[in-house]
């Protein structure tokens, strides 16, 4: 007893000279400090990464800047903690603006910017500003991966041989519902319009977790999700979730000999992980958007506003100034691959417009009559799946 | 999603293969009196460590032992402090639950999310043509039929052999083991030991076969203590154990496919349905024990289970 005592003295006493070190991250007052809130792992290799990357071209690429940032922030990693603490905390350390990655942060990041009238706050898939709920120091930034979807959804049909594709969905919320629908409507496309085939013959199955990535006792399995999405006939499986399971099973089934792909989500490294099972990504590219942001601030112009910012069509994946992008995977077919080219450019010259009535919703009720045009509204508040989607 | 039955059966022995391994190395360690409550963490570093160094030499043999060694090291720990310095083994296990869990996602950051080595299926001639059990039984990773394997052996073992018989007789009553001239430390100290090296294989075996990579989450956490509770479920019984382990993997997949015919409900209870139905399960374990009347006998009968007297206690030798 007295020698595990001993023991455990010595255990702390060469902890000691740690302390001091830790106590010496005073702000460093000449830069301009923002924080950035992340809902997984910085090295998710998918949305937090993509974030955190950004982050760091931000530090690069505007000079006086500096990046302090808190990951891992959901309530399995870190339970009771919440989002003002956490802004305390990256204020305390000098941060001057701080962004909060995840949907779920939407609450917690309104009442810290109502707590801290002098720091700015960027709620990323928020529409605090459109809502009129958020303060002067409060702007919204998300993406219109929207078209990223469609390409993910262009590309799956075009290879599935089983004309059954997987979509491996986070949690149902009008977010994940537009990106689900525009993953199907993109497959319907090149289903119908390319191939040539009846509209009633593709499947698109969608299952929810529960979470944009895998909490046991929380979630469904993913991995499990996508085993299952192969055992029961489809072939592709596009990935609506930040991590990368439905890549990694479908690379594992590749090498038992099985005919199937995948389509991750987020990252534009994602394919790494399986890239004969890669069709493509669609990515995040939050660099253009946190410098127009962050440029603004420190130049004292700021003003609450909501970006949805698209791709530059130009070059969908030019890291300068393409909000989203489309990475090809190396399993993409070269006939799909020129197909996916044309119907990049009918996106970008607005001749194919997929939000284009007749649209029904799942239940059978109109959501646009023929020839009618979604407006950004209709699309960013999608209340339901539409008809053809089996999802629940 | 509609999945046949051959391969619903072979999603169930698949999934849970590294359950089954971890709740048979802690059912083997608790039959010797040791509780080691640090499976959740050591399968988690166990995941990492076979992970990282199958990555990092190509050789998928040396993560798995690499993983058994990681699960045997903290097993030494806790034999150290809790057999030899007589601490609590409850509250070191639950101290090294927690550090592995950290060390884990602390050390295997660089390997995080990257390609690496999987054990693959390995079809076992002619077997695996055999309707229903074929895909289920006999077309699945080496992992598989060891963990199949391991069902029997560790039953032979407890129940069949002079070594099983004094490591029970040590769980049940170390003193009077140690008045017949057997060494209880030691007794436990092995059993620890291997036990632990079974729970560090389950960790590899979801990181090189069941969920290749690694990553935070890794998707098994948590697993450690559905298997602390299948060994409870199983009355300390390998067989009842693995019996346990299959119905917590069939749960796992059922609840997905069950989503699909009552979309009434709200997917979340699919979600968390396997959790509870296991706590379910242990009280009418309980229950069982308790049971008085007529029909309370059934379930005395079907869950009857008893844990080593010893179990948890600290043997002092001198």
């Amino acid at each position: 007893m007295q020698r595990f005592f001993i023991f455990l003295a010595l255990c702390i006493l060469s902890l000691l000279p740690a302390l001091p070190a830790a106590g010496k991250a005073a702000p460093r007052a000449d830069k301009f400090v923002f924080g950035l809130l992340m809902v997984g792992p910085a090295n998710d290799h998918g949305w937090s990464q993509a974030h955190y990357e950004a982050g760091r071209e931000i530090e690069k690429q505007l000079p006086g800047t500096r990046m302090i940032y808190i990951d891992k922030v959901n309530p399995a990693d870190r339970p009771g903690i919440t989002i003002p603490m956490l802004a305390d905390d990256l204020i305390a350390k000098g941060a001057r603006l701080i962004i909060g990655n995840s949907d779920d942060m939407k609450d917690g990041i309104r009442e810290a910017a109502m707590m801290h009238p002098d720091v700015y706050f960027i709620h990323i898939s928020g529409d605090d500003v459109l809502t009129g709920k958020g303060g002067r120091n409060l702007s919204n930034l998300m993406g219109r991966m929207e078209y990223g979807k469609m390409m993910a959804g262009f590309v799956a049909a075009m290879t599935t041989r089983t004309g059954k594709i997987g979509y491996l969905g986070p949690l149902d919320n009008a977010e994940t519902r537009r990106l689900a629908t525009s993953a199907y409507l993109g497959a319907r496309y090149a289903w119908t319009h390319v191939l040539g085939r009846p509209a009633a013959d593709l499947h698109f199955k969608v299952t929810w977790i529960g979470f944009w990535f895998n909490i046991p006792g929380v979630t469904s399995d993913p991995t499990l999700v996508s085993r299952n999405f192969i055992d029961s006939g489809h072939d592709v499986i596009i990935s609506g979730i930040d991590t990368t399971e439905a890549l990694v099973v479908a690379g594992q089934a590749r090498k038992q000999g099985k005919k199937v792909w995948a389509v991750p989500y987020d990252f534009r490294g994602a394919c790494a992980e399986a890239p004969d099972a890669c069709l493509g990504v669609p990515w995040f590219n939050w660099f253009p958007g946190y410098r127009l942001l962050i440029s603004q601030a420190m130049a004292g112009k700021w003003r609450p506003q909501f970006l949805w910012l698209g791709p530059d069509w130009k070059d969908i994946n030019n890291p300068e100034t393409s909000a989203i992008g489309f990475i090809r995977g190396s399993a993409l077919s070269p006939a799909a691959a020129a197909a996916l080219t044309r119907f990049q450019q009918g996106l970008a010259d607005g001749s194919v417009n997929l939000f284009t009535g007749p649209l029904n919703f799942a239940d059978g009720t109109p959501f646009l009559k023929a020839g009618e045009r979604a407006t950004d509204s209709q699309i960013w508040n999608l209340p339901h799946l539409l008809q053809g989607m089996d999802g629940h | 999603m509609e999945i046949s039955l051959a391969d619903l059966l072979a999603g169930v022995t698949a999934t849970a293969a590294p359950l089954l391994l971890a709740a048979l190395g802690e059912t083997v360690t608790e039959k010797a009196g040791v509780i080691n409550l640090s499976l959740d963490g050591t399968i988690l570093l166990g995941a990492m460590t076979g992970f990282a160094v199958a990555a990092t030499s190509g050789s998928l043999a040396a993560g798995f032992l690499a993983a058994a060694a990681t699960g045997l090291a903290v097993a030494a720990v806790l034999s150290l402090i809790g057999t030899w310095l007589g601490q609590s083994q409850v509250a070191v296990g639950f101290t090294l639950t927690l550090l592995c869990r950290d060390l884990a996602y602390f050390l295997g950051s660089p390997h995080a999310r990257q390609p690496g080595p999987q054990l693959l299926a390995s079809p076992l001639p002619l077997l695996s043509r055999i309707p229903l059990l074929g895909p289920a039984l006999f077309n699945q990773s080496l992992l598989v039929y060891l963990s199949i394997a391991a069902i029997p052996a560790t039953w032979f073992f407890l129940y069949r052999t002079r070594h099983g018989l004094v490591l029970r007789a040590v769980g049940e009553n170390p003193a009077a083991c140690w008045a017949r001239g057997i060494r209880p430390r030691l007794v436990q100290t092995t059993a620890t030991l291997a036990g632990g090296a079974l729970v560090g294989l389950a960790g590899a075996g979801y990181s090189l076969a069941l969920k290749p990579g690694w990553g935070r989450p890794q998707g098994c956490e948590g697993i450690g203590w559905i298997a602390l509770a299948l060994v409870i479920f199983g009355g300390w019984h390998p067989l009842r154990v693995a019996l346990g382990a299959y119905l917590f993997g069939f749960l796992q997949i059922s609840t997905i496919l069950l989503q699909d015919l009552f979309p009434a409900l709200p997917t979340q209870v699919f979600q968390v349905a396997p959790f509870p139905i296991m706590i379910f399960t242990l009280i009418l374990i309980h229950a069982g024990r308790n049971a008085r009347g007529r029909k309370q006998r059934f379930l005395l009968r079907l869950f009857r289970g008893r844990p080593p007297a010893a179990l948890g206690t600290t043997y002092r030798q001198d």
